[in-house]
């Protein structure tokens, strides 16, 4: 970074003395000097330190999408965070047994038989979930549900909550499912991977088996998905300002629709 | 020496061979199903719930529950197969064909749930029924034959066989109940039952509004008795009708495939997609065809949403669900579109996203409508149901008592 040309350096005013052309006396004459406190032996190189701020959490035994700011971008930051936007993440899951921590690298609690579930069974415990997040997402978005507005926002789908609430799951959906494998798609705020693996389990017990988490993967965070996301090996300046630039715009118009 | 090593960690190896000798539970079999289940919720203090201990506490210090606001589970011996809610009692019906197939709850001034003999005095019979009671038919083949459906109005009700008719009891102040008025006749603790067979073909719906039957049979045909005073009955007159009647007008002679009524207006839907419409107009329910307020003879609805495969009646507004899975509201009260909209005389339709529609979603349709008097209930083919209206005594069921404006989920 410091090896990348300078800005020019700021020019001033100066009155110089100079002699007067063909005469003797001395002159005070504007000329354009630059500043030399701009000057780059003066002032050392340009970056010593970066701030770089991370935005939503996302824990060692998952993977995905990451936000990181830098420098003036830590401000988005916050103001991202006070938009609520949705996450999506695909959650790989497995039937048959049941650990400790929610993951299959846990201490062993318990294994079922699952050969009963059946894809339909399934989507009906995730329409149970979405349900009962619907009823959650409405309650704490702290709107008055006799208004016009509130319908108006309930048909649009634009109801979310404002501010800090309990993890809320807006929508889940099956991606594949091959017993005793399967994936969802879900789409959250609020929420951490922990809660996510917790709701895995939790829909291993409704169906009356149990499940562990094999994957958490984030796949969109707010207006950032996986194609704008940089991987290991393209971490390096070009790179990181050219993804920097491209999302520029995307951030500004949601900033502005949401404040 | 020691010749026992202190245990440590246990090593991967170790804990994947603990892992496969754990032992497998198996909690739900192949072929388990769910149990069917009933639900009840809204006001219980006559005892329509079911449950006795929302009236009668079985300790000294509980007060009694008025209002259930939420789904409660209700035990029941058969597996359900049709219900029905009239003023303050209930229906359950099972299609089995055992000997008990029709058990009844709650009011029962009229009879509506038939003669319960009281256990404290045999002669005399109960005037409110706290739990479900099996209602006694006189059937010539009780272990043949199987009700079909069951439907309840305000102060009567209606058991439906498959081949023996369908039988009436309750309150028969306007001949609703198919059979000849009788003046002064004392309806409680009536061991009266009337059977009603003369129909052209077989009787495959019956519908209760407040103080009229309709009666829908195979052919396509319909049949009305009971109460006219806003033409109801459909039957050319404002007049009472005790003997079941077939309705003529727009539907003579069309295949009528649905038919629903609640309060005191009617609704038709022909195989064809087709809505007819008769009854109470004041609300501006049929005020698309017609401006006078009650209209005696069915008319045909002249909407053009598609073709509609159900219609529901509700007290002051109708609701119809068209083949692609839409919802048409209009009529007068809380429709369902925020509470701007309070009255229309045209089909105006609920967006498909308050149902749970989105692009993630597409394949969501609503499956069936129905109507209270003031409210309205959508069940999705994903098997979530959605209530608005006015939330009397806790009638939506949402936890909350008060009205709701747009489709929320119970």
């Amino acid at each position: 970074l410091n090896a990348a040309p300078r800005p020019p350096p700021r020019q001033q005013i100066r009155f110089l003395p100079t002699p007067a052309a063909g005469g003797g006396a001395v002159e005070l004459v504007p000329t354009r000097v630059p500043v030399l406190a701009d000057h780059p032996l003066v002032r050392g190189p340009r970056f010593k330190r970066l701030k770089i701020g991370a935005g939503h959490r996302l824990d060692v035994k998952a993977s995905g999408v990451f936000v990181l700011g830098v420098g003036h971008g830590n401000k988005l930051l916050t103001d991202l965070y006070n938009c609520h936007l949705t996450k999506v993440y695909t959650v790989g899951g497995l039937f048959g047994k049941a650990t400790e921590d929610f993951s299959d690298t846990g201490k062993l609690v318990e294994k079922t038989t699952f050969d009963h579930i059946t894809r339909e069974k399934l989507e009906r415990i995730l329409a149970v979930i979405q349900g009962t997040n619907q009823k959650a997402l409405l309650m704490y978005s702290n709107i008055d549900m006799k208004t016009q507005e509130a319908y108006e926002l309930a048909v649009k789908g634009l109801i979310r909550p404002m501010e800090k609430s309990p993890p809320i799951i807006t929508a889940v959906r099956c991606l594949q499912f091959a017993p005793p494998e399967f994936q969802l798609e879900i789409h959250c705020l609020h929420e951490t991977q922990q809660y996510l693996r917790k709701i895995i389990h939790e829909i291993g017990l409704e169906l009356k088996s149990s499940a562990v988490c094999t994957q958490v993967r984030r796949t969109r965070d707010g207006v950032f998905t996986l194609d704008d996301a940089l991987p290991r090996t393209q971490w390096d300046l070009q790179s990181i300002r050219d993804a920097i630039q491209n999302c520029q715009l995307k951030v500004k118009t949601e900033l502005e629709k949401t404040l | 020496r020691a010749l026992g090593r202190p245990a440590g960690p246990p090593s991967t190896r170790q804990l994947r061979e603990a892992e496969e000798a754990a032992p497998v539970f198996q909690y739900a079999g192949k072929a388990a199903r769910r149990k069917d289940r009933v639900f009840v919720w809204g006001f219980s203090h006559s005892g329509a719930l079911g449950v006795p201990s929302f009236v009668k506490p079985d300790a000294g210090w509980k007060k009694p529950r008025r209002i259930q606001p939420t789904p409660y589970r209700l035990e029941t011996e058969e597996k359900i197969s049709s219900a029905a809610c009239g003023y303050g009692f209930t229906l359950l019906a099972s299609n089995t064909t055992d000997v008990t197939k029709v058990w009844g709850m709650g009011l029962n001034k009229d009879s509506q749930l038939g003669f319960q003999r009281s256990r404290r005095d045999q002669t005399k019979g109960y005037e409110y029924v706290l739990e479900p009671s099996p209602i006694p038919l006189p059937l010539e083949k009780p272990q043949q034959t199987r009700v079909m459906q069951v439907s309840c109005g305000r102060a009567h009700s209606l058991i439906l066989t498959d081949s023996e008719g369908v039988f009436t009891l309750g309150n028969n102040s306007f001949g609703q109940c198919g059979r000849k008025v009788i003046e002064d006749e004392i309806y409680s603790e009536s061991h009266l039952i009337h059977q009603l067979k003369e129909f052209d073909s077989r009787v495959v719906q019956v519908v209760c509004g407040q103080d009229h039957s309709l009666f829908r049979t195979k052919k396509g045909a319909v049949y009305a008795c009971g109460w006219g005073a806003d033409g109801q009955t459909g039957l050319g007159h404002y007049n009472i009708t005790s003997v079941p009647t077939k309705l003529r007008g727009d539907i003579a002679g069309v295949n009528i495939v649905q038919v629903s009524s609640y309060g005191d207006c009617c609704l038709a839907v022909s195989d064809e997609g087709d809505v007819f419409g008769w009854g109470n107009s004041e609300y501006l329910q049929l005020a698309s065809v017609t401006e006078t307020t009650q209209v005696n003879v069915p008319r045909h609805l002249p909407f053009k949403i598609g073709k509609i495969k159900e219609a529901a009646c509700g007290g002051t507004g109708n609701v119809v669900l068209t083949e692609e899975g839409n919802v048409f509201v209009w009529g007068y009260g809380i429709l369902g579109k925020g509470p701007n909209l309070i009255e229309t005389a045209v089909p105006e339709m609920i967006p498909p996203s308050l149902f749970g529609w989105s692009d993630s979603n597409p394949d969501l349709r609503v499956a069936h409508v129905r109507c209270g008097l003031s409210q309205f209930a959508a069940l999705t083919n994903r098997g979530e149901l959605f209530v608005w209206g006015k939330n009397l005594r806790g009638c939506l069921g949402t936890g909350r008592l008060e009205d709701q404006y747009f489709p929320w989920r119970v």
